[in-house]
């Protein structure tokens, strides 16, 4: 079986653009969620989010998420430092969500009040799949290229299925990731669904309320390891493996006794052939609404003996990034095993005693990992773990 | 490696609904085209709770997932994979759910109690293809014994005039939902299941293109990777399953592509958009197609190009399987 290598990171987070920001922001145990800008949220019981400060450039005839994606993945390119004919080989997974919709509700919106609209978006651009296209095309990548449709687990499962097909032997290199920007429709959703919390999300703490949405991209650059090796490439961490499963429950609950989740750690751990016990710190989904992190907690409970276990949630700090979550929290849990630093769920004031983990409160925590797990669970019962390894 | 083994299909289309003798039937009539699914098509197939609780999408899904396992012999709690396909959905708040894409592999995965991995892929006009190629890599590779791949779209009359008005190309566009069940062969053969085909070979490549352009370049890496994996020449080539739909350029861009892969050979092609409509239910349509052509000699290619690039190769040869 080929090993598969991170050899390239790429992020455009709230805490601005660059991986340095991202884990500037991280370590530090900040918060990036404030009053929402880019849409109107009049009359909404919840008024803030995570965004991303400008600065990340692109033609603003790109649709945001697709800038967005092309600022992340262009550094996860360079940093991994692959030549034209490499890239044009590679594999391209995009976990993404909202597509264009940002610039479509604009549009429509207009369009609906009998307003001229400002500009019409290509009707193609806000489709998820239009991420993909706009990177392949900009970047070269002329592999075999998907966009991964898995809810809030998009971001996880397009590296995971990227490294299934450097497994398979199919590419030798990979560029899988995810973004979303804010929507309308998505700040609307959850509004209605009644899971946004008024103030900053406070993951696995006591007294949390609902979650709080954020945007963003991540990319990594994934290869087998034997030729990273050979190339002399930096090499983060491995993809060690991966579980994927489904709840076949209910559309939007997960299952009460986190049995999916279960399984999806759990095949993780037997594809990378890992104990639990060699597992030092899980980056959580901790959406932080009461049900989402009790249940997860009983997954985790289920699989791991609490320990010397570090749990903590990048939600927290960012909010939650849907289709770019799994993306951007594996890269956090690539940055945690590189530095030596787990870091913190922000917001944890009164940890929850139902939650039998020490969830890094408020404040990083030096800690040499040698094997972390990344969880994602998605709308539709979707569940993806990533386990990373030490380099 | 597992050979990949086709053992059910299932589909819902304006054309035809139903399993394999369905399709077969299809195949040698001659009907006028039929591009929307009638009502009654789902009768029997969707108990009274799912009509009211499913949006259409999901229940056109769901009908042709259990056509599909019926077909194969199987019923729901056979532990199988779903891999799915939609478009977009509403814009109401009170239906958010329904507007994630993966609504429709949800509701089919609780449907038939599909506990595994379960994904959905998002592209323009071949999703359904490419399900059906990741399908079968997954279940040659030994990650899955049983995978439902298919893929399903709702003709939504506000997002075509969207879609015209921003001067999208037209195309011939239908509805549906289609899924074939792939398993091992040794795991079908175990069970005794009727083997309708195997999926030989698969590839899936982006050539260049501007996003929602064609492209220039005639090479495809995907059809000679797929042939390449089967242990297929292009001289065998039966027919191919084209994907062509009515835009014009996109239509010729595949067939310089199929021209530049097979040539010097130049097998009979058979365009099922022209009869169903396009949609994403077509690929399992199409591999269902090739696996029942008892006149095409050799092995079929099921090919499906994308403006922007995506495109998918797969080669299916018939039963008997040897």
């Amino acid at each position: 079986m080929r090993r598969i290598a991170v050899s390239g990171l790429g992020v455009v987070s709230p805490f601005g653009t660059g991986v340095k920001a991202y884990w500037n922001g991280l370590s530090a145990g900040a918060c990036a969620i404030r009053p929402v800008t880019l849409i109107e949220t009049e009359g909404f019981r919840c008024r803030i989010a995570a965004e991303v400060p400008d600065g990340f450039g692109g033609s603003l005839r790109r649709s945001r998420a697709d800038r967005l994606a092309l600022a992340a993945a262009r550094e996860a390119l360079e940093d991994a430092g692959l030549s034209r004919v490499e890239r044009a080989e590679a594999a391209l997974a995009v976990g993404a969500v909202g597509g264009g919709m940002l610039e479509a509700e604009a549009w429509y919106w207009e369009r609906f009040r009998g307003r001229r609209p400002p500009s019409r978006p290509t009707p193609r651009s806000m489709l998820p799949f239009s991420h993909a296209e706009a990177l392949g095309n900009a970047l070269g990548l002329e592999g075999p290229r998907e966009t991964l449709v898995m809810a809030c687990s998009s971001g996880a499962a397009s590296l995971a299925l990227a490294a299934d097909l450097i497994a398979d032997g199919v590419v030798a290199t990979a560029l899988a990731g995810g973004v979303d920007a804010l929507t309308r429709i998505c700040f609307m959703g959850f509004n209605a669904l009644k899971l946004l919390c008024p103030e900053p999300c406070r993951p696995f703490d006591r007294d949390r309320r609902g979650m709080s949405i954020g945007e963003g991209a991540a990319f990594v650059v994934l290869e087998e390891l034997g030729r990273a090796r050979a190339r002399g490439a930096r090499i983060y961490a491995t993809l060690a493996g991966h579980g994927m499963t489904t709840d076949a429950y209910h559309v939007t609950s997960p299952h009460p006794e986190g049995e999916g989740m279960v399984r999806a750690m759990a095949a993780a751990l037997e594809s990378g052939r890992i104990a639990p016990a060699a597992v030092g710190y899980v980056n959580a989904h901790g959406t932080a609404t009461p049900q989402n992190d009790r249940i997860e907690a009983r997954a985790i409970h289920e699989v791991f003996a609490p320990g010397r276990l570090l749990v903590s949630s990048t939600k927290s700090m960012i909010g939650h990034t849907m289709a770019a979550a799994g993306a951007l929290e594996a890269v956090a849990t690539i940055l945690a095993l590189v530095h030596e630093v787990v870091p913190p769920t922000a917001n944890l004031e009164t940890p929850d005693p139902d939650v039998a983990f020490d969830c890094v409160p408020r404040v990083a925590r030096e800690a040499a990992v040698e094997y972390a797990i990344s969880n994602s669970f998605g709308f539709g019962g979707q569940n993806v773990t990533l386990l990373f390894g030490r380099a | 490696m597992a050979r990949v083994a086709v053992t059910g299909v299932g589909v819902v289309t304006g054309a035809v609904t139903g399993g394999r003798e369905q399709i077969r039937a299809f195949l040698a009539s001659s009907g006028a085209p039929a591009l929307s699914v009638p009502s009654s098509a789902l009768g029997g197939l969707i108990d009274e709770t799912e009509a009211r609780r499913l949006s259409r999408i999901c229940q056109l899904s769901v009908a042709a997932a259990r056509i599909a396992l019926a077909d194969a012999g199987l019923g729901p709690g056979a532990g199988l994979d779903g891999y799915l396909h939609r478009g977009p959905g509403g814009l109401s708040a009170l239906l958010f759910p329904n507007t994630v894409m993966n609504t429709m592999a949800a509701a089919t995965a609780i449907a038939v109690t599909a506990r595994e991995l379960s994904l959905t892929l998002n592209a323009p006009t071949v999703a359904g293809e490419l399900a059906i190629a990741r399908a079968a890599a997954a279940v040659r590779a030994g990650r899955a014994d049983a995978v439902l791949a298919g893929g399903v779209d709702e003709f939504d009359s506000a997002l075509a005039e969207l879609l015209a008005e921003g001067g999208a190309p037209s195309e011939r566009r239908g509805e549906g939902a289609g899924f074939v069940l792939l398993e091992s062969l040794d795991t079908a053969e175990a069970r005794g299941a009727r083997v309708l085909g195997e999926i030989a070979g698969v590839a899936w490549r982006a050539l260049r293109a501007r996003p929602y352009g064609v492209g220039r370049g005639a090479a495809s890496r995907a059809v000679a990777a797929a042939l390449d994996e089967a242990g297929a020449t292009s001289g065998e080539v039966g027919r191919v399953w084209v994907s062509a739909s009515g835009d014009g350029p996109r239509d010729r861009w595949e067939q310089a592509i199929l021209e530049e892969a097979l040539r010097p050979a130049r097998p009979p092609q058979t365009a099922l958009a022209s009869r169903a409509g396009r949609h994403a239910g077509l690929g399992a349509l199409a591999v269902a197609a090739a696996a029942l052509d008892e006149v095409s000699r050799g092995p079929a290619v099921v090919h499906a190009i994308a403006r922007g690039g995506t495109h998918v190769a797969l080669v299916v040869r018939r039963a008997p399987v040897e």
